[in-house]
């Protein structure tokens, strides 16, 4: 999903990713420190236990042994364990803990750096890539810094005494018996990186399936209406079957993976046994130390296991963090400059001159040497789809970056005013309307919380939609979305509206964003607009040629320059795409003639 | 991460002992039952494996390094022959551990699949009322996570379950065999085992609950945030933004934590009551071995037994959370597959005469619901390949009607007559194989654009060709370098809304349906492709009787009559010069659309 964030495979360490983590462990270093060390008691204390008990057979062994005095070794043995739940307790706390205040920290991060990214970012990446990364990546950086740190401190420590032990029993035994564990380090390692890749593929494959039935079940009429019922089961159940069949593809990795540890450790005690057993028969070592030769090698298991299990989350934290930080190194295109110019009002005077605009990683251009001047009043846009309508609207707007000297506003080049200044004169209706799952109250005063119910309902108004918005149950606070009402295209795109209309911006731009409003109802609105905007500029792009027959003026745009430009009865004599669809969508209107 | 399409299920808990529910569950099992055997009987052979090793161990120390009687070369044989079963106790336990994984999950996996076969089918089949009282959201919820719950029922619960119940049962049996007394001092801690059992799964339950709910919130912010980005910078609201999702973050921390300290208890706390028998073994137990009561090996073999005992403990303390959900699960699935569809279909005919195409509908009556009626006694007819349009406000009943000719709603009184015959004495399956439907939804099956047009239908090249072309999809089909052969949908070409529309119109050809409805879109598309979709409309509505719910007037013009609905009732009725003439609502609507003619009302024109 996030190919186009990571490339095929990240890097597997950089330096500077890592960087990007010190300030937290600087944070958090106290609680990181206390943790460790909680950690650093549980493997000191585990280490006492063997040795009471030890004594305590000993001492029965050999008939020395007394009630009161077993009686004092079992109180220590349980004021030692009381001991370690308590260390275990803090390290589980302190470290864990930790990894998701550093999952929080860096979630937050990234949301408050994504707010400041432009369109040229979120062109390139899409909502699922980034979501990706805020779910899977944070928490596998998150997992890295809490269980696969515990387990590499935990892993290392244990190795250490472990090995250390043994090694003062009989260090050429010791080679023999850790000689298979390298093995289970790399076996752990490959292994557990297939397992990945195949649960992976499993997860794939479910989202098909669940994609699959979400489609098929929010079409059912159709499904039905085309007695298709049969042949979607039928396709539904060869997605299943390729979902059952990826599923024990991972089923024989993990059989052999999860088992492979003990095959390993017993091995180990295999050799021990054999080697062990005849040194022990040759007198070289004593019984004593051979029993404590095996429960040492029991010590080394689990940290073995661990070590490759860490490897491959340190590996996949490692190209998380990558990713996440690649993130957060990217800027905005658009910056202010030092000597930004923030103009104290803005009247709304647009000019072009010779603008070409080509879209950041295009190289045709969208709109080539266009020249403009657009005023206070209603400028109508209509063209073919991708004749670069909505690309003008974007520059307009101040979404993507222009070159110098090509856009002035009120006689200014952009280029030296505040990029802020400049965004909060314009408001814009975008193509694709966004309501939050919030009231509608809130949607509409989106940009101006402290707006009055009067104000709004003005807004509303003037955007034809106050009528329906009282219909509904809880009216302005009626809730939108998942949780809410449904709201029809239309109403939406109303919404959106008002809200642009209540900023009361100078400049207001509303790309096609009335398209789901009936015809009559959006001339409705056009006209009104007109006495609403005095003095203001606006500037409509609509794929209707009706409703804009009011306007000033209207630019026929084709292919990124401007085909023709005049009033409606102008435009219907003179330019023959104007002419063809104007009569297309009137229809019949050309018979009554 | 799977968070179910924006749809969050408040989970309620199964009941664990509902036999009934367990009776339905077996049968799904019962065909399997020898590979469960199976699958029960290898890992018998792997906790076989693994508690022979230890005895295997002690018995070469026992009898070949510590004792010192027999000769030293016979000792060292003996151990080597002692490593070789060793090695193949080793490699059967291996080798039985693997088959046992993958027989489990293929079962487990098989009799999902069925499962989840069976309840797709029984979706599809039924009625259109309930898909209205059922969002997609909970349904597909059903097909996957529901079913996911079960799997793992079946496949970690049932036989770990088993393992784990017969370890524990045999662990007890030894120790009791071995000293009944100290076996008994150690069982009184198991009261207290199973309480903090039972308490932890609660509470790990309920925080594993909330984490959910709350990432499925942040993750649900996120994805709003980040597809209005362009709205909320423009409105200037990064502030709030990032505000209340540092609110959200804060309590899906706090939870987090909740959860690292419930299991920061309950991990080392089982460790305690591990501490606490090995006191109570070296105490009591050391005590009998001065008395004389037991052995020293006994007691060395006491305290190993022990370390083993609470391995399966730890397991089953989160096995029965997983028992709860599946159960949850089961009962929803079952309960989706009691349901019945409410409209019987009459059983195919074998000597059906082919359909004219004549819609009549007589005094219809209906409504969704049994208090809001939506048609009020409707009649109407339509002769073999006359069109009718339907024209009307939003919630007049036009898609009503639609839905009543394709038979997804029997209407509560009166009849509708195809060919002069009740709907509901016809085969449903067969009606709507000669009924065309066009919507402004298309639904695309993940496979090429032939197979799309085509669907379940086999066709010569020639036709389609003649099908293509007439639906305006040949230019679009030229330009692809896969021409029909370019898959669309999931990982395919992304088609646009027009273009999707073009290949309705193409399927309904390839369909050649007697009769027609059409739903005109009302959304929007670009003017040229808007063209092409009129023309498809032209070529799709010929020599078929058709309903077309209209928005474009040039479709309406093509109708030979006019429906003008109003509230559930025919407000006007006639053709379009009648109606014009009539001067009432259609003309009105009319009027209105044609407002802006340059010749009409000059005026308007505000030229500067």
């Amino acid at each position: 999903m996030a190919e186009t964030i990571t490339g095929k495979s990240g890097p597997r360490f950089t330096l500077p990713s890592l960087t990007l983590l010190l300030p937290y462990f600087r944070r958090y270093g106290l609680r990181l420190a206390g943790g460790v060390a909680a950690l650093l008691g549980v493997d000191f204390l585990q280490l006492w236990i063997p040795r009471f008990i030890k004594r305590a057979v000993d001492e029965l062994g050999n008939g020395t042994a007394t009630v009161p005095g077993l009686l004092r070794y079992a109180g220590m043995i349980l004021l030692i364990a009381l001991g370690i739940a308590v260390c275990r307790f803090a390290w589980r706390y302190l470290v864990i803990g930790f990894s998701r205040l550093l999952e929080r920290d860096l979630r937050d991060r990234l949301l408050s750096h994504l707010l400041t990214l432009d369109r040229v970012f979120f062109q390139r990446h899409t909502t699922g890539e980034i979501m990706a990364l805020t779910t899977n990546d944070l928490s596998a950086v998150q997992l890295a810094c809490g269980m696969g740190l515990i387990a590499f401190v935990d892993a290392v420590v244990m190795t250490m005494a472990a090995l250390a032990f043994m090694a003062y029993i009989h260090p050429l035994l010791t080679l023999i018996a850790v000689a298979p564990m390298p093995v289970l380090v790399v076996a752990t390692r490959l292994l557990s990186a297939k397992v990945h890749k195949r649960f992976k593929k499993v997860q794939e494959q479910f989202e098909k399936l669940t994609e699959f039935a979400r489609s098929t079940l929010n079409t059912i009429g159709l499904i039905k209406a085309y007695t298709q019922e049969a042949t979607q089961t039928e396709h539904f159940g060869r997605m299943g079957h390729d979902y059952v069949r990826d599923n024990i593809r991972l089923a024989v990795v993990q059989g052999i993976l999860s088992p492979f540890s003990g095959l390993i450790a017993n091995c180990c005690l295999l050799l021990v046994l054999f080697f062990g057993g005849r040194l022990t028969i040759q007198g070289v070592i004593t019984v004593g130390d051979f029993v404590a030769f095996v429960s040492y090698l029991f010590m080394l298991t689990w940290p073995m296991m661990a070590l490759g299990w860490v490897a491959n989350l340190f590996q996949r934290g490692a190209t998380s963090l990558g990713r996440i930080d690649r993130i957060l190194q990217e800027k905005p295109v658009l910056a202010d400059s030092a000597s930004a110019f923030v103009p104290p009002r803005v009247d709304g005077h647009i000019r072009l001159e010779h603008l070409t605009f080509v879209y950041p990683g295009q190289t045709v251009p969208a709109l080539m040497d266009l020249s403009l001047e657009i005023r206070p009043g209603i400028l109508g846009v209509v063209g073919r789809s991708g004749s670069g309508k909505t690309t003008l609207c974007h520059v307009l707007a101040r979404l993507y970056p222009v070159a110098d000297a090509a856009f002035f506003l009120d006689g200014r080049d952009v280029n030296t005013l505040a990029l802020a200044a400049v965004r909060s004169s314009i408001a814009y209706v975008p193509q694709e309307t966004t309501l939050f799952s919030e009231s509608i109250q809130f949607n509409i005063t989106l940009g101006r919380a402290d707006a009055s119910q009067a104000e709004m309902e003005a807004a509303a108004r003037a955007a034809a939609v106050h009528q329906e918005i009282m219909a509904l149950p809880d009216g302005y606070q009626t809730r939108v979305g998942e949780r809410g009402v449904k709201l029809s295209g239309g109403q939406r795109q109303r919404i959106a509206l008002a809200r642009a209309l209540l900023l009361d911006r100078p400049i207001l731009i509303i790309d096609d964003g009335l398209s789901a409003v009936d015809m009559e109802t959006e001339h409705a609105i056009v006209r009104s607009m007109a006495s609403h905007l005095q003095g203001r500029t606006c500037i409509i792009i609509s794929h209707r040629v009706a409703p804009l027959v009011d306007a000033g003026e209207i630019l026929v745009m084709e292919q990124g320059r401007i085909a023709a430009r005049g009033n409606h009865a102008y435009l219907f004599a003179h330019n023959a795409f104007y002419a063809t669809i104007y009569t297309h969508q009137t229809a019949d209107q050309g018979k009554r003639e | 991460m799977r968070y179910g399409y924006g749809y969050f299920e408040e989970e309620h808990l199964g009941q664990v002992a509902d036999t009934s529910l367990w009776q339905r569950i077996i049968i799904y099992s019962r065909p399997h039952w020898r590979k469960i055997a199976l699958a029960i009987g290898l890992s018998l052979i792997v906790i076989g494996a693994s508690l022979a090793l230890p005895y295997m161990v002690r018995l070469g120390i026992d009898r070949y390094v510590v004792n010192t009687e027999p000769a030293t070369q016979d000792r060292i044989a003996g151990l080597a022959r002692l490593a070789w079963l060793f090695v193949g106790v080793i490699a059967g336990g291996f080798v039985a551990n693997f088959y046992q994984v993958v027989i489990l999950e293929w079962t487990g996996q098989t009799i999902m699949h069925q499962m989840r076969q069976q309840l797709f089918g029984h979706m599809l089949g039924l009625d259109l009322a309930f898909f209205n009282n059922n969002p997609g959201g909970k349904l597909v919820t059903r097909l996957t996570n529901d079913i996911q719950n079960m799997y793992e029922m079946f496949t970690s619960v049932i036989v770990t379950l088993f393992n784990d119940f017969f370890q524990l049962a045999a662990i007890m049996a030894i120790l009791y065999w071995m000293n009944w007394r100290l076996a008994l001092i150690l069982s009184l801690l198991l009261p207290l085992i199973g309480v903090s059992i039972v308490w932890f799964s609660r509470l790990a339950r309920d925080a594993f609950r909330a984490i959910r709910t709350h990432l499925a919130r942040i993750n649900a912010f996120l994805q709003e945030s980040l597809s209005g980005i362009s709205v909320i910078q423009l409105f200037l609201r990064e502030r709030d933004t990032h505000k209340k999702f540092v609110e959200l973050s804060q309590v899906y921390l706090e939870k987090n934590l909740f959860q690292i300290k419930i299991f920061g208890i309950f991990m080392p706390a089982m460790e305690l009551f591990s501490a606490m028998a090995i006191g109570c073994i070296i105490w009591y137990g050391g005590g009998e071995v001065i008395r004389q009561h037991m052995t020293l090996g006994e007691l060395v073999a006491f305290l190993s037994y022990m370390r083993l005992f609470f391995q399966p403990i730890r397991e089953l303390s989160q096995k029965y959370s997983i028992v709860q959900s599946a159960m949850a699960s089961a009962e929803r699935i079952f309960q989706l597959l009691d349901t019945k569809g409410t409209m019987p279909s009459a059983a195919p005919e074998q000597e059906q005469p082919e359909m004219r195409g004549e819609v009549a509908f007589r005094h219809v009556r209906f409504g969704y619901a049994a208090d809001q009626p939506i048609l009020h006694d409707l009649s109407f007819q339509l002769a073999p390949g006359q069109t009718l349009a339907i024209v009307g406000a939003t919630g007049s009943g036009k898609s009503t009607i639609v839905n009543l000719v394709e038979r997804f709603y029997d209407p509560d009184s009166g009849t509708i007559l195809i060919d002069g015959r009740d709907i509901r004495s016809l085969n449903t399956e067969w009606l709507r194989q000669r009924i065309g439907l066009v919507m402004q939804d298309v639904f695309i099956v993940p496979g090429t654009i032939r197979e799309n047009v085509l669907l379940d239908q086999r066709m010569d090249e020639e036709r389609l060709a003649a099908i293509i072309d007439k639906s305006q999809l040949a230019a679009l089909v030229r330009q692809l370098p896969d021409g029909l052969e370019t898959r669309i949908g999931e990982g395919g070409l992304d088609l646009s809304s027009g273009q999707k529309q073009l290949l309705a119109f193409a399927r309904v050809l390839a369909r050649d349906p007697k009769i027609l409805i059409l739903d005109e879109a009302t959304s929007s598309v670009d003017s040229e492709t808007e063209m092409l979709i009129d023309r498809a409309i032209g070529s799709t509505l010929a020599n078929r009787t058709s309903i077309v719910i209209a928005h474009r007037l040039s479709t309406i013009r093509r109708a030979g009559y006019i429906l003008v609905m109003g509230k559930g009732r025919i407000v006007e009725e006639g053709s379009h010069e009648s109606l014009m003439a009539r001067g009432g609502i259609y003309r009105r609507l009319q009027d209105l659309q044609l407002l802006n003619m340059p010749e009409g009302n000059g005026e308007r024109n505000s030229l500067p």
